[in-house]
């Protein structure tokens, strides 16, 4: 049995998210901080949303409550029907420093995920293997994190957490601590799979240029607390390449340089204005 | 890591140099040989013991004990430090105790050791359990107390389960130190041996180094040391080596 045509019948038409007034406050050495103020955003099935905003602006915060990491202190997030208050194997994550065990091979991590399924271990061997093809490393499985490089390291984590099937794939920076190249291979191939399998996607970035060429939609947010400030649709055709640049992209690319600049200014503007508040 | 194998030529010089020197130094009148005797003296006292039968008896006195203290001592060690760094429980329980315990050193234990189990072996066991365990216990408790967030998270939402997070997460991301804590062990199990063996005792290395104290024969108390010395070395050796195998990912 072919493993892709079962997941994709699976994830197709699921990986609905509704995110609802949630906010993320905790204390630090006795003051409250908003790590996210009240937010409600709704990802619908299959859709791609990339988010951008300054560094500290809340965006992973919101990831991580999405992933069930982090309590909310107000609001819900409800996944396909089910309120997230713990992390979930429908909720997939793709970590920016990839997180992969350095004690168990390529496949043996991409079995970890798998072993939740419960299927006989010729089976489960197999799905391994056609894991790791998708992303084009069958020929790294007996390797050790350590022997790999950065952008293997993330096709493998790729791979990882695709293999648990989940209906909803959280990415927080995920190519943001690889060179230029392998970041444009990675999401050419990450463009691929999606293409092929349409899960629900939160991906944050801090590269313009990479939220418009995989996105449906780009999230901008504002410099803490972080508020979605704009939200614009990207309406490139699919299948789309990280070389493919046309006027929609090119004004895009404007207005969302143009907020975050914006979005920078008034944050430097507040700070100047503090101490001048301070004073009343 | 760069570890120069026993039989390496830097090992061999280092060795070379320190049996010349000590040679000149005590033939040439530099010392007074009866505080610190030659090493054709300290030979001529290790045949003599071995004549005796004493040398084998001694080591494998003394091994028995380091062995059982360091296989009590770790087995426990690992097994509360996992307890007390992933269950708040045990904890909050034990960590005030045991930071008080830790500073107690082996030697300050010994008399107390004997009062309790007498003067055969169990105190000898107690005193060098006791102090691996520590050791040990320390360093496991850190290494899974401070198991990286990510890997926890990437666990979790990948849909395993309480127990296989401890087995094939938690375990293997405190292994490095567990590992480190168990070298740490059986090193301390050597220091406390003596501290063991220098009361209440008839036989052992450390037994040995006393007894000689009472003759004077420095040969002989050399003799002993150069055996702690000799095996301490070898077996960290061996720990290394297996330590390398076991968490193979952190040396890469």
């Amino acid at each position: 049995m072919n493993m892709h045509e079962v997941a994709s019948k699976t994830d197709r038409g699921v990986g609905d998210v509704l995110i609802d007034s949630s906010a993320v406050r905790y204390s630090s050495g006795g003051k409250l901080v908003d790590a996210l103020p009240p937010t409600t955003v709704r990802l619908s099935p299959g859709s791609f949303t990339a988010v951008i905003g300054p560094s500290g602006c809340g965006k992973s915060t919101l990831l991580n409550a999405i992933a069930g990491f982090v309590p909310l202190s107000d609001g819900v997030i409800i996944v396909d029907g089910k309120h997230v208050t713990k992390p979930s194997p429908d909720v997939g994550v793709v970590f920016q420093q990839y997180a992969l065990f350095p004690w168990f091979t390529a496949a043996g991590n991409v079995e970890f995920a798998l072993r939740r399924f419960g299927m006989p271990a010729q089976e489960r061997h197999r799905a391994v293997l056609s894991a790791l093809e998708e992303v084009g490393l069958a020929d790294r499985a007996k390797s050790y994190p350590a022997q790999l490089s950065g952008g293997m390291r993330q096709r493998v984590a790729l791979a990882r957490t695709l293999a648990g099937r989940p209906k909803v794939l959280l990415m927080d920076e995920p190519f943001g601590a690889l060179d230029a190249q392998t970041r444009l291979a990675m999401q050419e191939l990450l463009l691929r799979i999606w293409e092929a399998r349409r899960t629900t996607v939160f991906f944050i970035t801090h590269d313009v240029d990479e939220a418009l060429v995989l996105s449906d939609q780009v999230k901008v947010m504002s410099a803490a607390p972080g508020r979605f400030i704009d939200s614009i649709d990207v309406t490139s055709p699919r299948p789309r390449s990280v070389e493919q640049i046309d006027d929609i992209y090119v004004a895009n690319r404007r207005r969302i340089l143009r907020l975050l600049r914006h979005s920078d200014q008034t944050e430097t503007v507040e700070a100047a204005s503090n101490p001048a508040h301070s004073r009343h | 890591m760069k570890q120069s194998a026993w039989y390496s030529p830097p090992f061999v010089v280092s060795l070379a140099v320190l049996l010349g020197v000590w040679w000149l130094a005590t033939t040439a009148g530099a010392v007074n040989t009866v505080l610190f005797p030659s090493p054709q003296a300290v030979w001529g006292a290790a045949v003599e013991l071995y004549r005796d039968g004493d040398l084998v008896s001694d080591l494998l006195v003394s091994l028995r004990r380091a062995a059982v203290g360091f296989v009590v001592g770790s087995v426990l060690g690992v097994g509360i430090g996992l307890l007390t760094a992933r269950l708040a429980v045990f904890g909050q329980a034990l960590h005030p105790i045991l930071n008080i315990l830790r500073p107690i050193p082996a030697i300050a234990l010994a008399p107390v050791a004997i009062v309790w189990f007498g003067i055969g072996e169990p105190s000898k066991y107690f005193v060098i359990a006791y102090t691996v365990f520590l050791g040990v216990w320390l360093n496991t408790d850190h290494g899974a107390a401070h198991v990286a967030q990510t890997y926890i998270r990437a666990s979790r939402s990948l849909g395993a389960g309480t127990w296989r997070e401890f087995f094939e997460v938690i375990l293997p991301a405190a292994a490095p130190h567990i590992v480190t804590g168990i070298r740490l062990g059986a090193a301390l199990a050597f220091l406390s041996l003596v501290a063991a063996e220098l009361t209440g005792a008839s036989a052992g290395i450390g037994y040995r180094i006393q007894e000689a104290r009472q003759f004077i024969r420095t040969d002989r108390m050399f003799v002993g040391l150069i055996e702690l010395g000799l095996l301490g070395a070898m077996l960290d050796l061996c720990f290394l080596q297996l330590s390398r195998r076991l968490v193979h990912w952190e040396s890469t």
